[in-house]
């Protein structure tokens, strides 16, 4: 009788042990994962006021969160591991920086730099070395900065380089912005807690004990905290606490589901009205400043108070030229900063730069003039936050090429209200149907913004006229695809085909293309995205390449990084150029000695000889009138600019 | 097919449904593996992984649920004093149970709200409902069954 009992015993003593090695070992792997909490030395995510970030959005929500994953919102800032670093940290000498070359180091899953000291103020001579860890990064689509824990609290500063992607090289901070030559970059000694975080992170909370700036960040308290790393579901749905509590129930779910009904608890911004959904891209993707000292203090102890679904500018001042600009708030910006206007926005005020498509959208007749919703512009009119099921596109591809919505790269975006245009499209274009003249966006959306190292559409929609270009010196769209012809030549057509008027001309403005105007008289921004033109291949396809090589070889030496970096990778879609051997941050010497060999060869062959026509300034012998560009490039646009992307 | 009577009608019956449902199941399985093989995006996308859920649990459920009807069957065979009654609810709730949870959950899984299965789903906690019922008979039977053995050793 004795002998079952001890087996039963036996039994229950095995499984005991069994559950007790078990729970071991499961809390030992929990003890593995370092706690968000643990961590002194930069911001850290953690929930707060509702927001319970994208892994329990993840959990009901699989398909949203798996799109939204594969976005380059989520990796806007990302802590720095080797998942999320992009550039090679092992034992790497990286002498793009000004100074004594960077060294990079991996000392197992973290990643060190060794640099100039940014902060010292002694004699540059005795500037000492300090070594710092690498802990976030921003920016994951075209490049990757690096920023480093500068020991003191959750303060951050960045690195001296940042790595391009596409390049998968280094170059200085200073050469990756279009910013004055030789002036260098002010010191970020905690920007990124106190300016990245507002639209780099999901509800950011710099916690600064007094404004950035208002004293020396090492004597102040940083304990910058965020809900999550990166653009996630929050940053556009609101916080989710209360979402998530209440649909614990499974009745209220189900009766949600079977009802169609808005859930209440949470916001859908694609339901919203066509203002309000564009403003939760705004919260980020325009030019904003806070009202007053007092609201930039609230924002800094409890986050951003604009909440999806709310009036943007309730919370904040959106810069608006056309349309606030001789406000008391503008006022204020423009005594701060004297080019706070030109740094961003055209002269007529319209948005230049990058990241800022949100001024660009309010700007615009299609949002403008509407009538009804259905027939408002709004951010999700092209592009979508979730790829859906029916786009054929890869989620890699649909995201690398901005989130347009499926058929919305297409005349469809336009057409889906001018349906008119449509129904006989080169009756509207009078170019051929299948040409890229007859690209809605090609006219109406130019690339005329500058931002991350390249034109980008300008998100304001026009149409192109000369008077933008003769007044405010924005390459208007006919001449940045015919880069070989004057303004004139695009004046006339315009009066015949659209009636519209041709503004008073200069000679040079009827005798010279345009777009050679725009590169040697122009400013370094107009500089740069009509150099990029010479490289667009509808560009090239319609103007020819073989007269572009001695404009684009004189920007080889210009005095602005980013202008010689674009102007390169033009010159290298020019045949007979590809892989040219030049270094936009290289030696001085080295730079110009690569744009006399350019232009030399360029003379030397064929190319030369293959056009002649007077606007590109070739005599009638088909030598270039030198003295020509010369008198250009002396009425050149000299005023320093920053563009504030 | 006249209903059964007898404990030799029960236990035919759970064996031919056990294995009936047995082979069911082993054909739905195939089924999901061979989507599996040719990484078929309607049960395979994250878009779809509720579906993939329902119809795993579908599988895993009718296969087990198919072996209990078969264990159940040997049950019966071994217990042949057990009152008619009782082997009326240990059938009914077996096989209600065998519908239900499996159906429950492969119709959870034809249409669905993104991380919320179909309203199919509701027949699930029927079914377990079922499932808990005829266990609690087929293990107080087993006992009530062991207990007269070891009193007449």
């Amino acid at each position: 009788m004795t002998q079952p009992r001890r087996r039963v015993s036996f039994s229950v003593l095995t499984l005991l042990a069994g559950a007790i090695a078990l729970g071991v070992a499961v809390a030992m792997s929990l003890d593995a994962v370092p706690s968000e909490q643990e961590v002194e030395h930069r911001p850290i995510a953690v929930d707060s006021d509702g927001y319970v970030s994208s892994q329990t959005c993840q959990a009901c929500h699989p398909e949203q969160y798996e799109t939204w994953h594969s976005s380059y919102h989520r990796t806007m800032t990302q802590v720095a591991t080797p998942d999320s670093v992009r550039a090679d940290f092992d034992n790497v000498v990286v002498d793009a920086v000004a100074g004594t070359p960077m060294r990079l180091e991996r000392r197992g899953d973290e990643f060190w730099a060794e640099f100039d000291d940014p902060g010292w103020e002694g004699p540059a001579s005795e500037r000492p070395r300090i070594i710092r860890q690498v802990v976030m990064i921003t920016g994951s689509h075209y490049q990757n900065i690096y920023w480093y824990t500068t020991g003191h609290e959750r303060a951050l500063n960045v690195l001296p380089a940042v790595f391009l992607l596409e390049d998968q090289r280094w170059a200085p901070r200073s050469a990756v912005v279009l910013s004055p030559p030789h002036q260098g970059v002010a010191t970020l000694d905690g920007h990124w807690n106190a300016v990245c975080i507002a639209c780099h992170t999901t509800h950011g909370k710099p916690q600064f004990e007094t404004p950035f700036r208002s004293e020396p960040i090492a004597s102040q308290a940083v304990a910058t905290t965020v809900s999550e790393f990166g653009i996630a579901c929050e940053s556009c749905h609101g916080p989710a606490g209360a979402h998530v509590q209440a649909n614990q129930s499974p009745w209220r779910r189900y009766t949600l589901h079977l009802s169609g009904e808005p859930d209440p608890t949470i916001v859908e911004p694609t339901t919203l009205d066509p203002a309000r959904s564009s403003q939760v891209c705004g919260n980020c993707h325009s030019v904003w400043e806070f009202y007053d000292v007092a609201d930039e203090r609230e924002a800094n102890t409890d986050g951003l108070p604009y909440r999806p679904g709310d009036a943007l500018i309730d919370t904040r001042f959106v810069a608006q030229p056309t349309a606030n600009g001789t406000t008391s708030e503008m006022r204020a910006l423009i005594n701060a900063d004297p080019d706070f206007v030109r740094g961003s926005f055209w002269s007529d005020g319209l948005v230049r730069v990058s990241g800022r498509e949100y001024n660009g959208l309010i700007d615009s007749p299609c949002f403008q003039n509407a009538t009804t919703a259905e027939r408002t512009l709004s951010c999700f009119s092209c592009h979508t936050m979730h790829k859906t099921a029916e786009d054929p596109r890869s989620v890699d591809t649909w995201a690398a090429t901005h989130q347009v919505s499926v058929g919305m790269d297409s005349n469809r975006a336009c057409t889906q209200c001018h349906s008119e245009i449509a129904a006989d499209l080169s009756t509207h274009t009078n170019h051929a149907t299948d040409s890229t003249g007859s690209r809605c966006y090609n006219c109406h959306m130019p690339y005329t913004s500058y931002g991350l190292m390249r034109a980008i559409r300008s998100h304001t929609i026009t149409s192109p006229s000369l008077q933008e270009s003769v007044e405010v010196g924005r390459p208007n769209a006919c001449n940045l695809c015919h880069l070989d012809r004057t303004l004139a030549w695009s004046g006339e057509y315009l009066r015949e085909w659209y009636d519209l008027l041709i503004p008073p001309l200069d000679k040079d403005q009827r005798t010279v293309a345009a777009s050679i105007l725009w590169l040697l008289k122009g400013d370094a921004g107009q500089r740069a995205v009509t150099a990029w033109s010479y490289g667009w291949r509808p560009a090239q396809t319609a103007s020819g390449t073989s007269w572009m090589v001695p404009y684009l070889g004189e920007l080889l030496g210009d005095p602005y990084d980013t202008v010689r970096y674009i102007a390169d990778r033009a010159l290298q879609t020019v045949p007979g150029y590809e892989g040219l051997n030049y270094d936009f941050v290289g030696n001085r010497g080295d730079r110009l000695a690569t744009a006399v060999d350019v232009i030399t060869t360029w003379r030397n062959g064929t190319q030369s000889r293959a056009r002649r026509d007077p606007q590109l300034l070739f005599n009638a012998d088909g030598i270039l009138d030198t003295a020509t560009m010369r008198r250009l490039f002396d009425e050149r646009d000299r005023r320093l600019l920053f563009l504030r992307e | 097919m006249a209903p059964p009577t007898t404990s030799t009608d029960y236990v035919a019956r759970h064996l031919r449904f056990g294995w009936w449902s047995l082979f069911v199941f082993l054909l739905l399985g195939l089924t999901l593996e061979t989507m599996h093989g040719f990484k078929i995006g309607f049960y395979l996308d994250v878009s779809n992984s509720a579906r993939r859920l329902m119809w795993t649990l579908a599988h895993a459920h009718g296969a087990l649920l198919s072996l209990i009807h078969i264990i159940a069957a040997l049950v019966l065979r071994t217990f042949p004093q057990i009152a008619t009654a009782q082997r009326v609810v240990i059938s009914r709730t077996l096989i209600g149970a065998s519908v239900l949870l499996p159906g429950g959950f492969f119709l959870g899984g034809v249409s669905f709200y993104s991380g919320d299965p179909g309203v199919g789903i509701a027949l699930v906690p029927v079914g377990a409902a079922c499932l808990t019922v005829a266990v609690f008979q087929l293990a107080r039977t087993s006992t009530g069954s062991t207990s007269t053995q070891r009193s007449g050793h």
